[in-house]
């Protein structure tokens, strides 16, 4: 432990230099803009910034990248406290209860605790990947196929069945999101499936378009009707961003308990942001003395997924700094960056290139401090947006969502995806079929898909590798006890209202 | 009007009409030229690119800018795919390995690699099989043998999908080991380089991946190359240190090279230019050092010879794949 702190010491020494706190500097804020704009997230922000890095030399390279990565994570829920329209698919748990909260006339309050409960999620984990990255990354290689199967289901049917008394709708909406991850070539067989002969579809249906889809186009589309209803209320005075002590005392649990949650999801390789900001919210939810608030602007349903999508973006560094394996998109991109500066990432990588790894690490203290601090007063700039008029407004994020839709395959058919769902967007909302479990569907699907076959492959086609590990039986009775649990709530409810009458 | 002036009128009239073509090729590249991973960023097609366009662009040998994109999808199927509605344009440049030609064989996509302009081959790396340092196995002839007995013994993953590239060389390897019933070999596809890290965890018994993939862990003792496919041993690199599958009695070698290719129908302008920069650019120290520190063992090919190597590995692709029951 002293030998970390004499490691982390150096690193300060490196990052605290003018430059180096520059490119912290530079790459936050490049990450909050990139989060803060639909389609674009932050593996497409740190792929931008590759040709750049060979000016920067590596330690410079991994600060910036770095910083775009968890900058992002502050970014992302901008847009959905105020427009309900995630910038990224880890900032999709923020719109649950971040944007009733605006339509309360409590945005203010709303980017305030988003701002803190990330800078708090940042800054934990940063300690615990101080301390026990090496660990955590030994832990997680125990997740082989049949874990992740168990994992992404276990996260799946507890998003759907998060909707307590319309369970039933939200494993539709699940159905329907799994339906969706089929489309495309199958990695283990090379087959293509449901693409129609479109060869644009071979890739699948990304999900940022399904996001942008459901949220940017389907708000826009639901209320192009009220735009020129003289009811419809703008917001016109602002107060300062920042929330009350009350607000403050329903917060700091959830942020406590989401931030180990997204640590952990984070370090597996593939699971991602948005898995762990999900399963932070819906275990807030089922947590909560007063679940019926969830989705209504309760403040711990927004403090609970903005902690844990930070700290997940910092437990993915762990697999590529401990073992030089990506375990996000965003990881794969600065792997590719440290190759092409003439590193070797791996094991060896903190001991060979100490002033790299740990003043990365040191970055990310400071990084996490610039952000608050920069976050705070664009937030009091931001949230003028929601003094535009609709009329204005819609048109502008139309054009977003299209220019960000281009931006992540540079492919005309998604323009069709994405108007698709747009109206999909629509009959969801009128259905009342949730959209979290879809949205998770679509991502986790494939991967959950291939894993299950893997599994099987692994085991000459017996069952039991799914009961086999300790890790396995866990899962299984944490699904389990997730469909048990809002049911039994039910029907304890049902019992006390029926004695009571 | 004399002959002198007829002729003169003559060929003023000529070098009018010839003007734009000189000038197309004289100035030529006068505008950016777009380079293409048809992979996510930070895999090997994606390196390759950008070494070669920072390359290209730092010795001035390109005097515009060469941004790179990333077009991810199907093995390289969904940017081939692209590929063809850029056809004739001079300012397209791609990187593509084994699996251009393995998913046109296989069925992923209708497009072959004569739906390219193959410009140069210009590295080659190598297949490697790789076990987790405390694996039984320590050599690969043992790992045949068991699959001999019993082909789903050991379980095999790789990072690309059935039939592509992973997937192949080790079969090749397999084949020439004396291994009968390729197709029972059981061969398990991961996603985003998941590979590696289901080796470590113990997930699978061998990975099958390129030799530069799993530098970092074999460097820090985690896992054990069993053998490369390179047909004797390159002078650095990791290569150097592992035994290849030729020194332990099994006749095979898989060369994973890399070559850049234009649009289909690029103009020939651009060709020649192309071809010329390529060929210089693999003289210049600074290649030199970019293949030395990435381990990549130089194997330039002009046009020529290029197309002659990718007609015959095609060929033999293709009766590898028949073999397995996987050729469409």
């Amino acid at each position: 432990m002293n030998e970390s702190l004499a490691q982390l010491f150096l690193g300060f020494q490196v990052a605290l230099t003018p430059i180096n706190i520059l490119w912290t500097t530079l790459g936050g804020v490049l990450g909050t803009i990139i989060g803060m704009l639909p389609g674009l997230g932050p593996a497409t922000g740190v792929a931008v910034l590759l040709p750049l890095t060979f000016k920067m030399g590596p330690v410079g390279a991994m600060i910036t990248m770095a910083g775009v990565y968890y900058g992002a994570m502050f970014g992302g829920s901008r847009a959905s406290i105020l427009l309900n329209t995630p910038g990224d698919g880890a900032a999709i748990a923020s719109c649950f209860d971040g944007y009733p909260m605006t339509q309360k006339g409590r945005a203010e309050a709303a980017l305030a605790i988003s701002a803190v409960a990330s800078f708090i999620g940042g800054m934990i984990a940063n300690v615990a990947m101080v301390f026990i990255a090496v660990p955590m990354a030994r832990f997680s290689l125990k997740f082989g196929p049949a874990e992740y199967t168990l994992l992404m289901l276990f996260a799946l049917v507890a998003t759907a069945a998060m909707s307590k008394e319309k369970m039933l709708l939200g494993f539709v909406g699940m159905i329907f999101g799994l339906m969706i991850a089929t489309i495309g070539l199958d990695g283990l067989t090379g087959v293509n499936r449901f693409t129609f002969g479109v060869l644009e579809l071979m890739g699948g249906v990304d999900f940022l378009i399904i996001i942008i889809g459901i949220y940017a186009l389907g708000e826009v589309f639901k209320s192009f009707k009220t735009v020129h209803d003289p009811s419809y209320k703008m917001q016109t005075k602002f107060g300062k961003i920042r929330f009350t002590r009350e607000d403050w005392k329903r917060s700091w649990p959830a942020i406590l308990r989401a931030t180990p949650l997204g640590f952990f999801i984070g370090a597996l390789p593939g699971a991602g942001g948005t898995m762990a900001a999900l399963m932070a919210y819906n275990n807030e939810k089922s947590l909560s003395r007063h679940p019926e608030e969830f989705g209504k602007g309760a403040v711990e349903g927004l403090a609970a997924p903005e902690a844990a999508n930070n700290a997940s973006s910092v437990g993915a560094l762990i697999p590529m700094m401990t073992l030089g394996i990506p375990g996000s998109g965003t990881t794969a991109v600065m792997l590719g960056a440290l190759l092409m500066l003439g590193l070797q990432p791996g094991p060896l990588l903190f001991t060979k290139q100490p002033e790299v790894a740990w003043g990365m690490i040191a970055s990310m203290f400071i990084g996490n401090f610039i952000l608050l601090f920069i976050n705070m007063p664009m937030a009091s700039v931001l949230v003028r947006v929601l003094s535009v008029p609709a009329k204005v407004l819609y048109p502008l994020i139309l054009g977003l969502a299209f220019i960000g839709t281009y931006a992540i395959t540079n492919s005309v058919v998604d323009f069709f995806i994405l108007i698709l769902f747009g109206l999909i967007g629509i009959f969801l909302d009128k259905t009342k079929i949730p959209t979290s479990p879809l949205i998770l569907g679509g991502i986790v699907g494939s991967t959950m898909e291939t894993s299950f076959r893997q599994a099987l492959m692994l085991s000459d086609g017996s069952p039991k590798i799914f009961y086999g590990s300790p890790i396995t039986i866990v899962l299984i009775a944490l699904t389990l006890f997730s469909v048990a649990w809002p049911l039994a709530g039910n029907a304890i409810k049902k019992a006390r209202a029926a004695r009571a009458a | 009007m004399n002959r002198i002036t007829r002729t003169l009128a003559a060929v003023a009239m000529i070098a009018a009409i010839a003007t734009p073509a000189f000038a197309q090729a004289k100035g030529y590249p006068s505008r950016t030229i777009e380079c293409y991973a048809p992979s996510g960023a930070g895999g090997g097609w994606d390196l390759t690119i950008r070494t070669v366009a920072k390359t290209l662009t730092e010795t001035g040998l390109v005097k515009v800018a060469m941004p790179v994109e990333n077009k991810a999808g199907g093995g390289g199927a969904v940017f081939l795919t692209a590929l063809q509605s850029m056809k004739k344009k001079d300012n397209v440049l791609t990187v593509y390995s084994p699996p251009l030609l393995l998913i046109n064989l296989n069925g992923t996509t209708p497009f072959s690699y004569k739906d390219t302009t193959p410009l140069a081959r210009l590295i080659t790396d190598f297949g490697a099989f790789v076990v987790r340092k405390d694996s039984k196995y320590t050599s690969i002839t043992q790992v045949m043998a068991d699959i001999k007995v019993n082909p789903t013994s050991v379980k095999i993953g790789g990072n690309s999908s059935a039939g592509s590239m992973d997937h192949i060389q080790f079969l090749v390897v397999a084949q020439a080991a004396g291994v009968k019933g390729l197709k029972q070999v059981q061969y398990i596809a991961f996603q985003d380089n998941a590979g590696a890290a289901q080796l470590l965890g113990g997930h699978i018994d061998l990975l099958t991946t390129g030799l530069g993939d799993v530098r970092g862990l074999v460097e820090s003792g985690d896992l054990r190359v069993l053998a490369s496919t390179a047909p004797t041993r390159p002078d650095f690199g990791i290569g150097k240190d592992v035994p290849t599958c030729r020194e332990q009695g099994i006749d095979a070698d898989f060369l994973n090279w890399r070559g850049i290719f234009g649009p289909p129908q690029m103009p020939d302008y651009a060709v020649k230019f192309w071809r010329d920069a390529l060929g210089k650019m693999v003289k210049t120290p600074e290649w030199q050092k970019a293949c030395q520190t990435n381990g990549w063992v130089q194997n330039y090919a002009d046009q020529p010879d290029f197309e002659k190597f990718l007609a015959a590995q095609n060929t033999a692709s293709k009766n590898i794949l028949e073999e397995l029951g996987m050729a469409k």
